[in-house]
């Protein structure tokens, strides 16, 4: 009955929407990357979006759970940036109810979060992919901050889960996945750039995911995420396992298009499925 | 030096406005008042802003460099940035820690 028509991956860079607002020289490069997703994202006509992320300690401290899904009616924010125009978004509990229903089911221990508010990770992004309308979601988070973390293999696996926990949804749903995060990205460490408190410390593994995004060659880019190369990517760079986790949601297939934004280590991109129109 | 505990304080800056305007006006007072508490060396690194040591020590950058970002102890984002640069100078000039230039 429920079924995924189509996997996203966007950046959500705090400061895109005071830049864009502001007409900022990069307001027309990241307006139009963004209209890119959106564009493809409306034509899925998704019902709900399953949306992936990797808390900044926001959500989570004292306790730091590898996965979790939050199953609540609604959660609002930006949390952590009064900048970020406040907006309350839907959340589809029943849907969320169910995958992590049939998540822990399939041998994933992963955490029900019932009380939320959420973070510019979430907030920016649906700011550019659903600006006038509530589609609601099914937060899922995924540890990419603070070691230990999952491997890519099971980010990838849980994607698999999550693909699996929707079409045995018994009700009817179009279901989106977008993934946000950077590639490599190092948030004032020892790694940033002499211009900036922050800086994408691997270029080169940047070009080597967006390469093999193009090419759908995501086995090999699950192959390649390895706990290292994480480490070489800053301490973002764990971001790339909601990707993984999105990847794994769709049949492997090349992006239908991919922005990249080298200077901040992160990318646009776009995976509808086949039956989808977008 | 517990990094846990500047973790956390920082953590909660992000959260806190009341917090926020107190360390502006009494930054010692609500530095001992917090918990998990801080220890001598971490009230005295953050009252002068001193984050390499801190960064040196084991904090997480990431809640770290939020004392840069609301301006916190003397700090905005471009000296909080040159301290975390000069701390791990030797590091980067030997090709260990490096970025492509962020613009």
């Amino acid at each position: 009955m429920a079924e995924v028509v189509g996997g996203f991956g966007v950046p959500h860079n705090p400061h895109f929407p005071t830049w864009v607002e502001q007409g900022a020289p990069l307001a027309g490069e990241i307006t139009r990357m963004y209209n890119e997703v959106e564009r493809r994202l409306r034509a899925a006509a998704p019902d709900t979006i399953v949306f992936v992320t990797s808390d900044h300690y926001n959500t989570f401290w004292e306790i730091l759970p590898i996965f979790t899904v939050a199953v609540a009616d609604s959660a609002a924010g930006a949390c952590d940036y009064p900048t970020i125009a406040p907006r309350e978004l839907s959340i589809d509990r029943r849907l969320a109810a169910a995958v992590q229903d049939h998540l822990v089911r399939s041998d994933f221990d992963v955490g029900r979060l019932q009380e939320l508010a959420l973070d510019h990770t979430v907030v920016v992004p649906m700011a550019f992919l659903a600006p006038d309308r509530d589609v609601p979601l099914v937060p899922v988070f995924v540890n990419g901050f603070l070691r230990p973390f999952p491997s890519a293999r099971r980010c990838h696996a849980l994607g698999r889960a999550i693909r699996d926990a929707v079409e045995s949804f018994p009700e009817p749903r179009r279901v989106a996945v977008v993934a946000t995060g950077s590639f490599s990205l190092e948030i004032g460490g020892p790694r940033i750039s002499e211009d900036s408190h922050t800086g994408v410390p691997d270029p080169g593994w940047v070009e080597r995911v967006v390469e093999l995004l193009r090419a759908g060659e995501i086995a090999q880019l699950v192959d390649e995420t390895t706990d290292d190369r994480l480490e070489r990517a800053g301490n973002a760079g764990g971001e790339l396992l909601d990707w993984l986790v999105m990847l794994g949601t769709i049949d492997a297939a090349p992006a239908v298009h991919v922005d990249v934004q080298p200077q901040f280590g992160h990318a646009y991109a776009s995976w509808p499925c086949r039956g989808s129109s977008a | 030096m517990s990094s846990y505990a500047v973790d956390s304080f920082c953590r909660r800056i992000v959260h806190d406005p009341e917090l926020r305007r107190t360390l502006h006006e009494s930054p010692e007072e609500a530095l001992r008042a917090a918990r998990p508490a801080l220890t001598e060396d971490e009230i005295r690194l953050l009252l002068a802003g001193d984050v390499g040591p801190l960064s040196r020590a084991g904090a997480n950058s990431f809640l770290l460099h939020q004392l840069g970002r609301f301006e916190l102890f003397g700090l905005d984002l471009p000296s909080y940035a040159e301290r975390i640069r000069v701390e791990w100078r030797e590091e980067r000039s030997r090709g260990l820690l490096s970025s492509r230039p962020h613009r």
